[in-house]
């Protein structure tokens, strides 16, 4: 710090990362930014051939978020959908990451497992509601079961890619070094899975965001799905596409939140 | 492994599946889940009796004009986007909302726009495939050697036909790729919609749940897992019938 050639270096570096963060600037946020106002313009415009009550403008939705924000009944709303969420999602965590390791790191229980995981997961998971109805009611369990059904198929299918793609030679290196069985998971296996396993979780968080509204919708209509039938019934289409819009950003933030922490813990993993 | 020993695990994976799924339903008799025996004879008399493979097709049909719709609109937005900065940074933001929206939060919305007739169905199929349809092409597109297309350029090949000889084949198996997965999300669609509604299809499963044995429900179930099957394995094959190189595109 205090000698000259650093001094120059501290110099220069706080102007390279001045202009770093200025490019960053209008190279990702100014089109992201003009891409979100023109559509906003083109909504607002197109709305305004339509009548109201089929279509509203994004300033009316505006309207209706601020106001439903001011008296607190969609934040309450939404905290208690994402409370079937959470628990749908952990237990899909909780089944598919076993299962998909294991399909994955096993050659006999993948190819014994494989076409009955395929079969049952190119049935649309909507088309369980039925069965959940018979099996869990229309209240709480039953939404905590879809969401569960509809995220632990693509977690299996994830983890079960991700495990069988990891590069062979990084195991063999650990066994020529001679490393137990217990040393090789902890050391090689698990970092080796890091990846795909944040991959898996925000895969799996989406749909969970997905089951969340679509079991309040198909199950008793309660929380942000009871909001959604109120609206449908008064025409009032501010406030089902406020929800919608509250949906996609909820969904966004979980997905940019995982890929955020991807890029913290995993530096060493280069995503495309 | 042999060919023959991953057939083997194959088949008796399905077949421990079965003998489980078998022994459950025994247990708990055919109000909750029913056997595979008792379900067999079921399915059979409602394929003979014509109702079940009618309102499937029917649906289909319909699921095919939006996820047609999809793939005309989306395969070449998909592909611009990954050559063109400027379509990529107008377009991408939406596509990504798209994609995380969930359809079924979409239906009400829909239904008060299109009524709950032929475009309603079409409108949420388009909406659910669209998005995975544009990006596995903007991920192929972008993903193009800027070596081939170079090569291309130095032996004075004009765009239209670099673009024809050189982008297209290369594009190929990621718009055959993006095609399965729209599919994937165009079916779970289509059942979700007319579920919604009470029509088609799924209508049919819907309720069928209200009858006093589970056995219709699964055929139906059983029918459209067939059919899920059956059309992901033709776009596969004609992935590789018309690129042999999709494969070893597409592998990993």
């Amino acid at each position: 710090m205090n000698g000259g050639s650093s001094g120059a270096v501290a110099i220069a570096a706080p102007r390279k990362s001045g202009i770093d963060v200025l490019q960053r600037m209008t190279r990702k946020i100014l089109p992201y930014a003009g891409s979100v106002i023109l559509g906003l313009l083109l909504w607002q415009f197109a709305a305004s051939f339509l009548p109201g009550v089929v279509f509203a403008s994004p300033a009316r939705v505006f309207e209706h978020l601020v106001g439903a924000f001011a008296s607190g009944e969609l934040p309450i709303r939404f905290a208690h959908s994402v409370q079937h969420m959470i628990l749908g999602m952990l237990l899909a965590l909780l089944v598919g990451i076993p299962v998909g390791m294991i399909m994955g790191r096993s050659e006999t229980a993948f190819h014994m497992l494989n076409p009955v995981v395929t079969a049952i997961f190119s049935i649309p998971s909507v088309a369980f509601v039925p069965f959940l109805i018979i099996w869990f009611g229309i209240f709480f369990e039953a939404r905590v079961a879809l969401v569960f059904v509809m995220a632990v198929f693509d977690i299996i299918i994830t983890v079960t890619a991700g495990a069988r793609n990891i590069e062979p030679r990084i195991i063999q290196a650990a066994k020529s070094f001679g490393a137990s069985r217990r040393l090789t998971f902890t050391r090689v296996l698990l970092p080796a899975s890091l990846p795909f396993l944040m991959t898996a979780l925000r895969i799996g968080a989406i749909r969970s965001v997905n089951g969340m509204i679509t079991a309040e919708l198909f199950f008793a209509a309660v929380n942000l799905g009871e909001y959604m039938e109120d609206a449908s019934a008064a025409f009032d289409s501010a406030a089902m596409l406020s929800v919608v819009f509250c949906l996609a950003l909820f969904g966004l933030l979980i997905q940019e939140l995982i890929k955020y922490a991807e890029t913290r813990l995993l530096p060493w993993h280069v995503r495309d | 492994m042999t060919r023959s020993h991953i057939l083997f695990l194959n088949v008796s994976g399905i077949a421990v599946s079965l003998v489980l799924w078998e022994i459950a339903g025994r247990i708990v008799g055919p109000s909750l889940l029913a056997a595979p025996s008792v379900v067999i004879g079921t399915f059979l008399d409602l394929l003979f009796q014509g109702d079940m493979l009618r309102e499937l097709f029917g649906s289909l049909r319909q699921m095919l004009v939006g996820f047609g719709l999809a793939c005309i609109i989306g395969m070449p937005l998909g592909a611009l986007m990954g050559r063109i900065r400027l379509v990529d940074a107008l377009f991408h933001p939406w596509v990504s909302m798209v994609v995380v929206t969930s359809v079924a939060a979409l239906a009400p919305l829909f239904i008060l726009i299109f009524g709950t007739g032929f475009e309603f169905r079409v409108a949420i199929v388009f909406v659910a495939s669209f998005g995975y349809i544009v990006l596995t092409a903007f991920h192929g597109a972008r993903g193009i050697d800027p070596k081939i297309v170079d090569v291309a350029r130095s032996f004075a090949v004009g765009p239209f036909e670099s673009y024809r000889q050189v982008i297209l084949p290369a594009l190929f198996p990621y718009l055959i790729t993006g095609a399965r997965l729209g599919l994937i999300h165009a079916i779970r669609a289509m059942v979700m919609a007319e579920m919604f509604v009470l029509v088609g299809y799924g209508g049919l499963i819907f309720q069928s749940g209200q009858e006093l044995s589970t056995a219709p429900l699964i055929s139906y179930l059983v029918s459209l897992m067939a059919v899920s099957i059956l059309a992901n394995s033709v776009l596969g094959w004609t992935g590789r019938r018309l690129a042999p190189w999709y494969d070893s595109k597409m592998s990993r």
